[in-house]
């Protein structure tokens, strides 16, 4: 059987290949997550149980309420909420800090979502500069806050910054930047889209008023998943319940949360996520390994002529950009193939995920995949170099 | 009665998804170590156990 229905092939990616897809591996479902797909499928499947005050967090059959006291606990915060992906994450703290005109502080390995959230609301982003490591600096995020306020009048409304940046996987100074925000009176958003559910992430121990992270990327979750949560500091101002009253019927719906629209993240992605959580509590005691595992790699990697690592070495997250431009493109340039034949010799050895025709920059993720794949993946790369004649170093 | 039935379904799905997962730790050369033949046995004896449960309910 290869088809689910005529047209919709079956995806066996994760069964057939090694997949080093740099957004694909930290969403990768674990088995228990996989089977809350299968029984929750259907529509609504998440309000067989749904009683007063009606409202999905509150839920206790199956126990999303007790996900939700359990998840902030994790994340080390006060309260969180599921959401849609960490860009409702984003748009949700935004939406309810910044108003028309007002700056917010981003990295300059901001994602897009983030400079999205802001526009949404009317706001102006304001970006950080990369230190000579690409690193977002505590000092470089306190020189803009003061830039932004000479320059506007104003403190910027919020600073958002990702803790491992979606460009290189490199771990930016949350820590440093939560005390300058503190310093000058300024929320921060610390974007875990990268790191909560992968590596332990603890928020009140960054200074953090708000974490977001993203269920897909990292939670061993179906997209879209995401979460978001905060302090008690900033609960009423974020999780604020609507206050609108209908002016023929008088209807009003107290109790549900505008940024959440009401009800959040239903179904099978809910469960799913909430199924997964266990062996997420699990697996962020290992991220040592996982770290270790892609400094291994890495090290065979640059075993061969001419391959480099723009990412900060040693590594400290598994998404790591490489770039083969001193090596595999220069077979590119004449194969008939050009950047495709390394896409070919990947695929031959069962291993998928790369930028299909990419021989310069590009990224991989090496999350969750065992000492022998790694071992097998790391040979595969310097089996293909030496193939087309490439040195590779003993 | 079908309520057995539809658990043995169930059993049986979420006993291959088990599969799935032996077969994603094991990709790409599927060298599988002692513990793992074990918990594929466990596996195909689960489902076949599950498909004779269903095959009495519904059909005998």
């Amino acid at each position: 059987m290869r088809n689910i229905v005529e047209d919709i092939e079956i995806r066996a990616r994760e069964e057939l290949f090694i997949n080093i897809h740099p957004i694909q591996s930290g969403g990768r479902l674990t088995p228990e997550a996989m089977k809350a797909v299968i029984a929750y499928g259907d529509g609504y499947s998440t309000c067989d149980w749904c009683r007063k005050p009606f409202r999905l967090d509150k839920i206790k059959r199956p126990p999303i309420e007790e996900f939700h006291v359990e998840l902030a606990e994790f994340l080390g915060m006060d309260q969180a909420r599921v959401v849609p992906g960490a860009r409702r994450g984003f748009q949700a703290v935004v939406s309810s800090l910044v108003e028309k005109g007002d700056s917010v502080i981003v990295s300059s390995l901001a994602h897009y979502s983030e400079f999205l959230a802001v526009e949404d609301a009317g706001g102006i982003v304001k970006e950080v500069p990369l230190n000579e490591k690409n690193i977002v600096t505590a000092e470089a995020t306190a020189r803009k806050i003061e830039e932004v306020k000479k320059e506007t009048g104003k403190l910027p409304k919020l600073i958002m910054i990702d803790h491992f940046d979606y460009m290189l996987g490199n771990e930016h100074d949350i820590r440093g930047i939560a005390k300058v925000a503190k310093e000058h009176d300024v929320p921060f958003l610390c974007n875990g889209a990268y790191a909560i559910g992968v590596l332990p992430v603890n928020g009140k121990e960054i200074g953090a008023d708000f974490l977001v992270g993203s269920g897909h990327k990292s939670f061993a979750s179906p997209a879209p998943s995401g979460i978001v949560a905060t302090t008690n500091e900033w609960v009423e101002k974020v999780f604020r319940t609507t206050q609108m009253v209908g002016d023929v019927t008088k209807r009003k719906f107290g109790i549900k949360e505008v940024e959440m629209l009401g009800c959040t993240l239903m179904g099978a992605n809910l469960i799913a996520m909430m199924a997964s959580f266990p062996a997420v509590k699990e697996r962020v005691k290992h991220w040592d390994d996982e770290v270790k595992k892609i400094n291994y790699l890495m090290d065979e990697f640059l075993k061969i002529e001419g391959n480099k690592v723009p990412s900060e070495m040693p590594r400290k997250h598994t998404l790591t950009k490489v770039d083969t431009t001193g090596s595999f493109d220069k077979i590119a340039q004449t194969h008939k193939r050009r950047g495709f034949f390394f896409s070919d010799e990947l695929s031959d050895r069962k291993i998928k995920g790369e930028f299909a025709g990419a021989t310069r920059a590009w990224k991989l993720n090496s999350y969750g995949l065992t000492w022998d794949q790694i071992r097998y993946l790391a040979q595969a790369f310097q089996d293909i170099a030496k193939k087309y004649g490439i040195k590779v170093l003993q | 009665m079908s309520e057995k039935a539809v658990q043995e379904t169930f059993g049986a799905l979420f006993a291959l998804t088990d599969l799935r997962q032996i077969f994603r730790e094991t990709k790409p050369t599927y060298q599988l170590n002692d513990e793992q033949k074990k918990r594929v046995r466990e596996i195909v004896e689960r489902v076949r156990q599950s498909l004779d449960v269903i095959e009495k309910e519904l059909i005998k």
